[in-house]
């Protein structure tokens, strides 16, 4: 049978315990399920299609699913992703001062060119906030990364966030394709031929 | 218990699904027309409904008709359990409803249980 789909991307969700990382990718859940078979042996992965610019992509998308708690997301852990969402809790400064030791974890361990970006997460609870938008934003900007405030629990932006890092991944994964396949002509890009201008991480981000 | 496989056959064309299968539960988009094989067997699915008794088995119902994917990324959404035995059992995506089929290590079949979703014509 045919490929049902263009893309396939690998994604894993990392951060500290209680950031609400399986709210981000599965939206929220009721209460209702949370004592049934399914929820005491655990959800390994996802799977999820989204359409993006005419091409159907795949997302895999991986939760730490506690191992957090022991700091032993390995190398096994990171193989293969291609993407990966740094979630914090707005509402916890400590989990946004961990994204920092997050970030060493994947580059000790993660492949170098994985497509990383950065959540506040739990942003419908302004009245308990702890680290202000700015400092998210400054925090992307240092590593070169893109940020948004999302809720998970009111579906704010979720769905965005995950399209915005999967558009990443397609524009890195085509252009590695045109330089795999230059053009004919056996030369490869010429400093005359027009720069694309880069997007302001930021201005896309209001887009958001 | 009433015999289902009269409303099933309306479901089946073709020996594939006709229309979109989706959650009971939530609606979320589980397989798209076309893509699963009519499959009949008897196999025994832990129960959706909440355990009271966490420390004994899980109880089970006897299943017989299935939606059969060979490649598990034909889903559109759909969660992978972690494994037990031989097996990952599947659940909605969004809502985590489930189990709503299983999936087989060994083989790389998976099965949706046809009682345990809805089907509906796409919008």
């Amino acid at each position: 049978m045919a490929k049902t789909y263009d893309y396939l991307f690998k994604l894993l969700l990392i951060g500290d315990s209680g950031v609400g990382k399986t709210c981000v990718l599965f939206r929220f859940s009721e209460d209702a399920f949370n004592t049934t078979f399914i929820s005491t042996i655990g959800i390994d992965f996802k799977i999820r299609t989204i359409d993006l610019d005419g091409k159907k992509i795949k997302l895999q998308i991986w939760d730490t699913a506690g191992q957090e708690r022991f700091r032993t997301i390995t190398t096994a852990y990171y193989r293969g992703a291609m993407g990966i969402m740094l979630v914090y809790d707005i509402t916890n400064e400590k989990s946004f001062e961990n994204i920092k030791n997050w970030i060493r974890n994947i580059e000790e361990n993660a492949s170098a060119d994985v497509e990383k970006m950065l959540l506040g997460n739990k942003c419908e609870l302004e009245e308990k906030r702890q680290v202000s938008k700015e400092r998210g934003e400054q925090l992307a900007i240092e590593y070169g990364i893109k940020f948004i405030e999302t809720s998970a629990k009111a579906s704010i932006r979720v769905e965005e966030a995950f399209f915005t890092l999967a558009r990443d991944i397609k524009a890195k994964m085509e252009k590695k394709l045109e330089a795999s396949n230059p053009p004919k002509g056996g030369h490869q890009l010429r400093t005359s031929e027009p720069q694309k201008k880069p997007t302001s991480w930021l201005s896309r981000c209001t887009l958001l | 218990m009433p015999d289902c496989s009269a409303t099933y056959e309306t479901e089946v064309e073709e020996g594939q699904n006709k229309r979109v299968v989706k959650c009971k539960f939530c609606s979320s988009i589980i397989l798209t027309p076309t893509t699963a094989a009519f499959s009949t067997f008897e196999y025994d699915l832990p129960v959706m409904k909440p355990n009271k008794d966490s420390t004994s088995p899980p109880e089970t119902e006897n299943i017989s008709y299935f939606w059969a994917v060979k490649d598990m990324f034909t889903f559109f959404n759909v969660g992978f359990s972690n494994t037990v035995g031989n097996t990952k059992y599947l659940t909605c995506a969004d809502c985590e409803a489930g189990p709503i089929g299983y999936h087989d290590i060994t083989s790389k079949m998976s099965y949706v249980a046809l009682p345990r979703v809805s089907h509906s014509d796409p919008v």
